[in-house]
């Protein structure tokens, strides 16, 4: 009999819910009682919004458990392991039969997330034993060319999954194309749009893959160092990293002629970065691992020409290089079969916002974004009214309901004037203020543009006053026209991503929502009740009881009436603060 | 690939280099792309966005000076979307540029007038050129000061500060102009050619004498018609002389009559001028007529006799010379103006018993001037406030009696922002007088409109404005008849004097323009930064910030002895107190106002500071450098400090602090910049394009508009190009320029800060005898008899003769000629090498030039700090290292070498003789040197070797101080297998035996005199290298000839006009000094006794001398020391050349007025007279006269091997330099460890 394995999902999302407390429990359990099962680790499998998990496998098969606490893990392991009686209350996903969250990996299509969550991130075995290292050992045994590997790249039809979608291929052709002494790899993991944690997930559920792709492409391009530039904010991935690193270099994957392949000398190494948002792009991202201060520079000359120490250099992102071991092991085809006509195999998204099912999937290119949030993500919190996905971080737009069904691809998402982005979905209803949104995401642009150019240090800067203005109630006439004045320049001159596409919020949401723009300037109101100064509360006669709650709650005393009278707001004194709508019992508050 | 390129710019073919950008594309094409971030020193960075330019089949509007060129590129420079753009970047970035571009003195003047620029003229005691400054845009600053109603003062920003007073702006002025006005030197405003046009203007109050001042001096001829007998207008009819004394404001307008403006008095438009007769003569006229009528009170009974219009009152006694005598009575002067004080203050020095003013609201509210209602009331006039004439009372015979009057009290403000007086009811009462003088108002009045507009045939129509004021446009001043402009009062209504000059520039603007044929328009609006855009100024924004000062008030005449007309404020008492009050200016204005790029281009692009509001960034200003100070409010974050310091000086001494909106430029690591790597060179603020790195200026430089004086510097032996930008002499800046030397204009902090020397007033400039013990003045005769005298009083071989490194090759050759030629001496030398050892690379010949540094494979500095004393040549190294890729390594025996953190690899040693010694024995012990080279090339090597292989290679190296042995033997290796190796050594640092192991070196291993290989040596002073050029050494004479070769005898002979030279002397002077043997001593731009590092031997030689003479600037410590003093003068001041370290000559000419009656080398062709040589009359004959010596014979002479030996090694110089090397590093290194 196989031995029955337990094993808890120990990601960042996992250990921050808890888990960690829940393995120690089971191991301690397990000696304390000297069961007899296999206690593994894992990462996340993408379930976030059920964590912690714990799986247990036994001979009847899989069970995942969701929202395990401390006691529900003792009863899991006195029901399950002992009593051989799993709780069907608990499971939320298995192949034996339907539960709640059966629907959230149907649709679902895993390469990139292939391992994650489904062995010990901190075993090179367990990798190996998942077909890992195979590619780098296919192409050390078939004595595939560096070409071949390009040309198997580029038919695969991958686009840079960082946001750019730049065919990898080619962007490795143009490196190899570039001859010189010393040439290097770069792995950019500094993830940083708010909302998305894909590479995070990838890294710390799947370092070996990431290590693989960038040996693969190391040997590609002739690649005689690299770099992973990770966040230091992700201490987990970058000690699950270090290790795959030191793992990959006892087994002879890293080091010099690697494999036995003659001449092929590649180690990697982590260099942590200090968390600026714009050392995400490639330029700034090689002036802070050479030690200066992290802010772009023009192009051309590429970093494929002229890149880290003024070497030719490939940057590529993480989940692009988890990618790779995939597409050498099963062919361009198996790669490209997936998708639509320009966008070929998977994209992983990191859902977010007002989404029941808030986690990582990963799909093929081509599902309509409806499917994703509705099949996949289970729909809007409440049932709420479902009213735009913000797609591509601060870079980004939002995508309007009544388009939700454009499938995801580069040149789809691109025409709504949002981007592919590196996958962030953040799904808004009914009660999302758009100008919030707006100015959210431009408060992020604008606190991380590095300062350089004029437009985006302080355009960005003046966008935002106006849009806080706005929100404040105290927009003008003319402020839209400025803020699409002010965006298309800042679009026009600016030297790096970061500032092209800071207005993209802003001018998506004019796009397909000037009214509520107008609204809130024109008629001083914001129609989802957000912004708090535009707000009137009042009391509902017929609905009042005469309770004091909400007087006694006011904190500006601005409600009159006494016990069992109908009470009433006094305007020049409310600020607005809500207690009154929160603290009343008989829905006898309106806000308008 | 071919390296030219196709390229349509803005729609023309236009070829293009491989590798240029779009903004060097435009450029070469003559076409003017704006930028800010850009500086052709550094690299491309694209940051500003303002050079934007539209390519297409580009995204967006690419930056032109990072986007590079490629075949068939269209460009386009200049549309409206690139203008849209450019103008927004400019929006956005003067949104957060809290700054004053112009001070508020200067912003509120109605004239413009610049102050901040003319106090920094009186701080320089520069008066004339205070009123010159004043004079551009007023011409009666005399009067202007006296009687101004000084709305600059009310903005001063003093005014914020403790004391509460503004800067005595009208006292200065008034100083500054009464000296200028009683000088015979008094400045005059140059005339432009003549335009063949004629101008009328009537009137020649004070619009019309400006109108004429204005138009005269842009060439058109100005006849003025007044219609009263004398100029001024309401000057001198209106103004009392107490005031302003009728002579001073009739020398301002002679002032203006002496340009050629005519005046012709009694002349009334209308009565007995007619227009059409000026129709005729003229071809234009500007009316300056001014508000002629005054107002009566306007209430019952103002018919009365003695009662009168207040500047009727004036008016009458200055026209009839008879002052009216109020003795025993009673005067009411209605009114809270300037002209009531005028009325009350006159009334009382014309005997009044009581002068009352009645004033409906409170004083608060008075437009009458602060001072004028204080010195009022000093002088006994009685005050109503609150208080309203309703009713005149006459007696019988119809004179008034008595004044009824309402008590008044304040309501609500009025559109004028005044509280409008309200009567109190039943408040009624009556005040006894005998005269009342209603001062309340004046009208235009215009009799000749009918005149006028009947003899236009319907060419235009000269109007009337509703208040019955003539009515032109308010831009132009140009009136309904194209040909006629209008200004002053009789436009604005009675207004000030200030603004009736303001009105004459505007209208003399579009008179000159109509007389031109060109468009009447007005200026383009100037974009100034202002921070009152920003928020209103307050008392916290400033106290704390500056020093505090009292104002410097106005001595004035004592109350008790005003029964009279002579002139209340007596001016300041003397320049000590004017200055002492410029020093309350707390410069306002930025110091980059004429040279800013982003203020240009803001105008050029009409930017708008408040286009979008918002945030903005106020920071305190940096003022811990000495000699650097950073403003961030100004900053524009183009990075360029950041970047030439990191990329061409190496320094790395600034950083970008924070991001987004919120960076800021700062030091490294917020030290001060002195404890940073700067090198305090000044680059930072050469590239900024605002004023937000800017020099702390040792005084206040303005800013006013400099010229440059292009000249070389006089400091270090590279020979960098520089700019003296200077005002009539005074030089207030220093500036790179494009030389043949520093061809990227980068300069050191030896020119950018050590320029005050040229102001110091300290300065020698008449030759001094010591009688006595003290220094007496003496004629220039007189002292070049003396010196005559006493040369020929002692033996030829008693004398010797000095000359600084500092001197130009002209006054070198001269020096060495007045030894050989007439006192017959060859001892002629240089306190610079003295004492100098056996021998040194005199012959800079083998030098590498500059410019194959970037083909080097290493540099080797040894024993150079080279970014501290050649700074300029550092930059050219560090490019190597930067752009070339050329590794640096740095061999030193200081343990903190400020080139330490630029060198790739440092090299500790204790003797760079021994190290190099070492060297070279283990080179040719070990056979590695290049035998084919030293055969071809050099003479003494087995000579050498032998010598060189008796020595111990231990012992060397154990000296040498290295730490290992390898660390030589790897060097050496090293150095043999670079192909192209330099050495840069400083002479200063180095001693003489090393200098020549270093030769040694370069030779053993075949590296000398080859294209970048071989050494640099780095000479100390500007002329070094001319000491050997022209002779300044006993052996040689000019072009290092052998003193003693028949040639150069013959033609010395021959040129000079002598029949016999001096033998040679074989004493060295050194040692004829040690022993005292030398009587007279002639000493020229040294100061040995200053800067020797034994003083006390250099005083004993001096003492024991029985004449001693020095040339220089300045009282050195030398000069303290001479007999006689001869005053120098500076390069600048009489031209010539000097040859750098790389025997590069380079000439430069009299660019600034010499302040000496004979300059140097005039002084020395006198003394040259004396002995009947002959001889070049000027500067320009010296070099031919030189040049004549030289051989003709191309000689080429083998490279010498020299073998040495260890003396005490010490460094070069012990008692060479010059005072301004002195007072520069005493100066500036106390100033940095402050």
């Amino acid at each position: 009999m196989e031995a029955i394995k337990v094993t808890v999902g120990l990601g960042s999302c996992g250990i921050a819910a808890g888990a960690g407390k829940v393995f120690d429990k089971i191991a301690a359990l397990k000696k304390a009682e000297k069961l007899d099962f296999e206690l593994k680790k894992t990462s996340c499998v993408g379930m976030c919004y059920r964590e912690p998990l714990v799986e247990i496998t036994d001979e009847s098969g899989t069970y995942l458990y969701g929202e395990i606490d401390e006691d529900k893990a003792v009863e899991l392991i006195d029901k399950h392991i002992n009593q051989q009686s799993p709780i069907k209350d608990y499971v939320v996903h298995t192949d034996l039969f339907e539960t709640i969250d059966n629907t959230f990996t149907d649709d679902q299509v895993k390469i990139t997330l292939r391992n994650c969550g489904y062995m010990d991130p901190e075993s090179i075995e367990e990798y190996e034993e998942r077909n890992g290292y195979r590619a780098i050992k296919k192409i050390a045994g078939s004595g595939l060319s560096r070409l071949d590997i390009i040309q198997t790249v580029l038919d695969s039809g991958l686009r840079g999954r960082g946001g750019g979608g730049f065919p990898t291929g080619l962007k490795w052709k143009f490196a190899n194309n570039n001859k010189a002494d010393e040439k290097y790899i770069i792995c950019n993991a500094d993830e940083g749009d708010p909302g998305a944690f894909m590479d995070r997930s990838v890294l710390e559920g799947d370092p070996h893959s990431v290590i693989e792709g960038m040996i693969i492409g190391a040997y590609a391009i002739e690649a005689t160092g690299g770099v992973i530039y990770c966040r230091a904010e992700y201490p987990l991935a970058i000690k699950r990293l270090e290790i795959a690193i030191v793992q990959a270099r006892q087994k002879g994957y890293l080091g010099k002629n690697i494999l036995g392949i003659q001449g092929f000398n590649f180690d990697v190494y982590i260099k942590e970065g200090a968390g600026a948002f714009v050392c995400g792009e490639e330029t700034a991202l090689i002036a802070s691992v050479e030690g200066q201060r992290g802010m772009p520079r023009k192009r051309p000359p590429f970093p494929a020409a002229s890149g880290l120490w003024k070497k030719p250099t490939n940057i590529n992102n993480v989940e692009t290089f988890a990618n790779i071991p995939w597409i050498i092991t099963n062919g361009a085809k198996a790669y490209s079969d997936y998708g639509t006509a320009k966008s070929k195999g998977t994209k992983v998204f990191a859902l977010a916002g007002k989404i029941k099912r808030s986690g990582l999937v990963e799909v093929p290119m081509g599902m309509s974004i409806r499917d994703v949030i509705f099949k996949l993500g289970g729909g809007i919190q409440n049932d709420k009214k479902f009213k735009a996905v913000q797609m591509g971080g601060p870079s980004g737009g939002c995508i309007p309901e009544h388009l939700a069904d454009i499938p995801i691809d580069y040149d789809s998402v691109n025409s709504t004037g949002a981007i592919m982005g590196s996958g962030g979905m953040v799904v808004m209803d009914e009660t999302t203020c758009m100008i919030d949104v707006a100015k959210f995401f431009l408060d992020f642009t604008q606190k991380e543009s590095c300062g350089k150019c004029t437009f985006c240090r302080i355009g960005t800067k003046r966008m935002l006053e106006i849009l806080t203005r706005i929100t404040e109630g105290e927009g003008k006439e003319g402020d839209i026209e400025m803020l699409e004045d002010l965006s298309y320049k800042i679009r026009e001159s600016s030297l790096c991503g970061l500032g092209q596409t800071a207005p993209n919020p802003v001018l998506t949401t004019i796009k397909y929502f000037r009214d509520e723009y107008e609204a809130h300037i024109n008629d001083k109101k914001c129609p989802a009740k957000v912004c708090k100064p535009l707000l009137t509360y009042e009391v509902i006669a017929d609905k009042c009881t005469g309770c004091t709650v909400c007087a006694k709650n006011c904190p500006t005393d601005a409600i009159d009436g006494a016990r069992k009278e109908i009470h009433f707001i006094r305007q020049e004194d409310c600020i607005q603060c809500g207690s009154c709508f929160t603290k009343c019992k008989f829905d006898a508050i309106k806000v308008y | 690939m071919s390296d030219t390129l196709n390229i349509i710019l803005n729609g023309k073919i236009v070829q293009g280099i491989q590798g240029e950008t779009v903004l060097e594309l435009a450029q070469r094409h003559g076409i003017d792309i704006p930028t800010l971030c850009h500086d052709p020193r550094i690299d491309p960075y694209s940051s500003c966005y303002v050079c934007v330019v539209e390519i297409e089949g580009y995204r967006g509007l690419p930056s032109s000076c990072s986007t590079i060129i490629v075949e068939g590129m269209k460009i386009t420079t200049e549309n409206d979307r690139v203008q849209q753009a450019r103008k927004t970047a400019l929006d956005l970035l003067v949104s957060n540029h809290y700054a004053d571009c112009a001070a508020p003195c200067k912003q509120t003047c109605p004239a413009g007038v610049d102050v901040q620029g003319y106090i920094s003229y009186i701080e320089k005691g520069m008066y004339h050129e205070a009123v010159g400054l004043i004079k551009e845009t007023n011409p009666l600053p005399a009067v202007c000061g006296r009687v101004c109603v000084r709305p600059c003062e009310v903005a001063c920003r003093r005014n914020l500060l403790d004391e509460g007073a503004p800067v005595g702006i009208d006292y200065l002025k008034r100083f500054a102009s009464d000296i200028d006005l009683d000088s015979p030197n008094k400045w005059k405003p140059e005339i432009k050619p003549s335009t063949g046009k004629k101008v009328a203007v009537i009137g020649a109050g004070p619009g019309g004498v400006s109108c004429g001042f204005f138009m005269q001096k842009e060439g058109h001829q100005v006849d003025i018609f007044e219609a009263a007998p004398k100029p001024g207008g309401w000057l001198r009819y209106g103004i009392p002389e107490y005031r302003l004394p009728n002579d001073i404001l009739q020398k301002e307008v002679d002032n203006i009559t002496e340009l050629g403006v005519n005046i012709f008095y009694n002349k009334k438009l209308g009565e007995n001028v007619s227009f059409k007769e000026l129709k005729k003569k003229y071809d234009a006229v500007i009316l300056t007529i001014g508000s002629q009528k005054g107002t009566l009170i306007g209430c019952e009974g103002d018919d009365a006799e003695n009662v009168f219009s207040g500047i009727d009152f004036l008016k009458e006694m200055e026209m009839s010379g008879k002052r009216y005598n109020f003795k025993g009575k009673k005067v009411a002067v209605i009114g809270g103006g300037n002209t009531a004080m005028d009325c009350c203050r006159t009334s009382m020095r014309c005997g009044a018993d009581i002068v009352y003013i009645i004033y409906r609201r409170t004083e608060k509210e008075m437009p009458a001037n602060p001072i004028e209602i204080h010195e009022s009331k000093l002088e006994g006039v009685e005050y109503l406030l609150l208080t309203n004439p309703t009713r005149v009372n006459k007696d019988k015979d119809g004179k008034v009696k008595s004044v009824t009057c309402l008590k008044m009290k304040l309501g609500e403000p009025d559109a004028s922002g005044r509280r409008r007086p309200i009567p109190i009811e039943g408040s009624e009462f009556d005040l006894d007088v005998d005269y009342i003088l209603a001062a309340i108002g004046q009208k235009t009045n215009v009799n000749f409109l009918e005149d006028i507009n009947t003899n236009l045939n319907g060419n235009g129509e000269l109007k009337l404005n509703r208040w019955g004021d003539i009515d032109a446009n308010p831009k132009t001043l140009q009136t309904g008849i194209p040909s006629v402009f209008a200004a002053g009062d009789g436009v604005t209504g009675p207004a000030t004097l200030i603004e009736a000059i303001g009105q004459a520039k505007v209208a003399s603007r579009s008179c000159h323009q109509f007389l031109m044929g060109d468009p009447v328009a007005p200026a383009k609006e100037e974009f100034l930064s202002k921070r009152d855009n920003f928020k209103k100024q307050d008392q916290e924004d400033y106290v704390g910030l500056y020093k505090k000062q009292m104002r410097e008030e106005m001595p004035t005449l004592d109350p008790k002895k005003r029964s009279n007309f002579k002139e209340v404020e007596l001016g300041y008492d003397s320049e000590e107190v004017a200055k002492h009050e410029t020093q309350r200016c707390l410069e306002c204005g930025c110091t980059e106002y004429f040279t800013c790029d982003l203020k240009k281009h803001s105008t050029d692009y009409n930017a708008e500071q408040g286009k979008y509001t918002g945030e903005f960034k106020e920071y305190e200003v940096d003022f811990r450098h000495p000699f650097i100070e950073i403003d961030n409010n100004k900053c524009i974050l183009c990075s360029r400090c950041v970047r030439i310091c990191r990329d061409v000086v190496g320094a790395n001494a600034l950083g970008l602090v924070n991001r987004g909106f919120e960076t800021y430029v700062a030091p490294s690591m917020g030290d001060k910049l002195q404890d940073t790597n700067c090198e305090s060179c000044g680059l930072c603020i050469s590239t900024c394009p605002t004023g937000a790195i800017t020099e702390n200026f040792p005084f206040k430089p303005g800013p006013v508009k400099l010229e440059p004086a292009e000249t070389i510097c006089n400091y270090c032996s590279i020979g960098c190009t520089i700019n003296l930008n200077h005002k009539n002499g005074f030089v207030m800046s220093t500036t790179g320029k494009d030389g043949m030397i520093n061809k990227d204009g980068n300069l050191c902090r030896f020119p950018k800060f050590g320029y005050n020397y040229l102001n110091d007033t300290t300065r020698i400039t008449k030759p001094l005898l010591k009688i006595n013990g003290r220094f007496e003045e003496i004629t220039f005769e007189k002292a070049f008899k003396l010196i005559t005298d006493q040369i020929k009083e002692v033996k030829p071989d008693d004398n010797v003769f000095f000359a600084g490194a500092r001197l130009t090759n002209e006054e070198m050759y001269l020096i060495q000629k007045l030894a050989r030629g007439g006192a017959k001496t060859n001892n002629v030398t240089s306190f610079h090498y003295l004492n100098r050892g056996d021998g040194y690379i005199s012959n800079s010949s083998a030098n590498v030039p500059f410019d194959q540094l970037k083909e080097a494979s290493k540099i080797y500095l040894i024993g150079s700090e080279i970014n501290m004393d050649n700074a300029v040549a550092g930059f050219m190294v560090n490019n190597a290292q930067k752009k070339f890729k050329v590794p640096v390594d740095l061999i030193t025996i200081h343990k903190n070498s400020p080139m330490k953190h630029k060198a790739n690899k440092v090299m500790k040693v204790k003797s760079y003789y021994h190290f190099i010694k070492a060297v070279n024995y283990y080179l040719v012990a070990n056979e590695f040197e290049n035998g084919l080279f030293i055969k071809d090339n050099c003479e003494g090597y087995e000579k050498y070797k032998k010598k060189l292989l008796k020595e111990n290679f231990v012992d060397l190296v154990e000296k040498s101080g290295v730490q290992f042995m390898d660390q030589v033997i790897e060097f050496a290796k090293e150095f043999n297998n670079e192909m192209n190796a330099v050495i840069i050594y400083s002479e200063k640092e180095i001693c003489a035996q090393a200098s020549f192991e270093m030769k040694n070196l370069a030779m053993v291993t075949g590296k000398l005199s080859k294209t970048a290989n071989g050494l640099i040596s780095l000479k100390e002073k500007n002329n070094s290298q001319g000491l050997f050029d022209m002779g300044i050494c006993p052996k040689v004479g000019v072009g290092s000839q052998a003193i003693q070769s028949k040639e150069l005898q013959q033609k010395m002979k021959e040129k000079w006009g002598v029949k016999s030279l001096p033998k040679t002397v074989n004493e060295s002077q050194f040692d004829s000094l040690e022993k005292g043997i030398l009587k007279n001593i002639f000493i020229f731009g040294e100061d040995p006794l200053g800067c020797a590092q034994n003083k006390v031997k250099v005083a004993g030689w001096l003492s024991i001398a029985e004449f001693v003479v020095v040339q220089d600037y300045f009282m050195t410590d030398t000069a303290k020391q001479a007999d006689l003093i001869l005053p120098a003068s500076f390069p600048t001041e009489m031209g010539g050349s000097f040859t750098n370290t790389q025997k590069v000559i380079q000439e430069f000419g009299e660019v600034l007025d010499s302040k000496i009656e004979k300059n140097s080398i005039e002084q020395i062709i006198g003394l040259l007279s004396k002995f009947k040589l002959n001889g070049p009359e000027s500067v320009q004959d010296v070099m031919m006269e030189a040049f004549a010596l030289l051989t003709a014979k191309e000689q080429k002479e083998k490279l010498q091997f020299n073998y040495t030996d260890y003396k005490s090694c010490h460094r070069l110089f012990d008692y060479g330099c010059d005072v301004i090397i002195k007072r520069f590093e005493e100066h500036f290194e106390k100033s940095l460890k402050k």
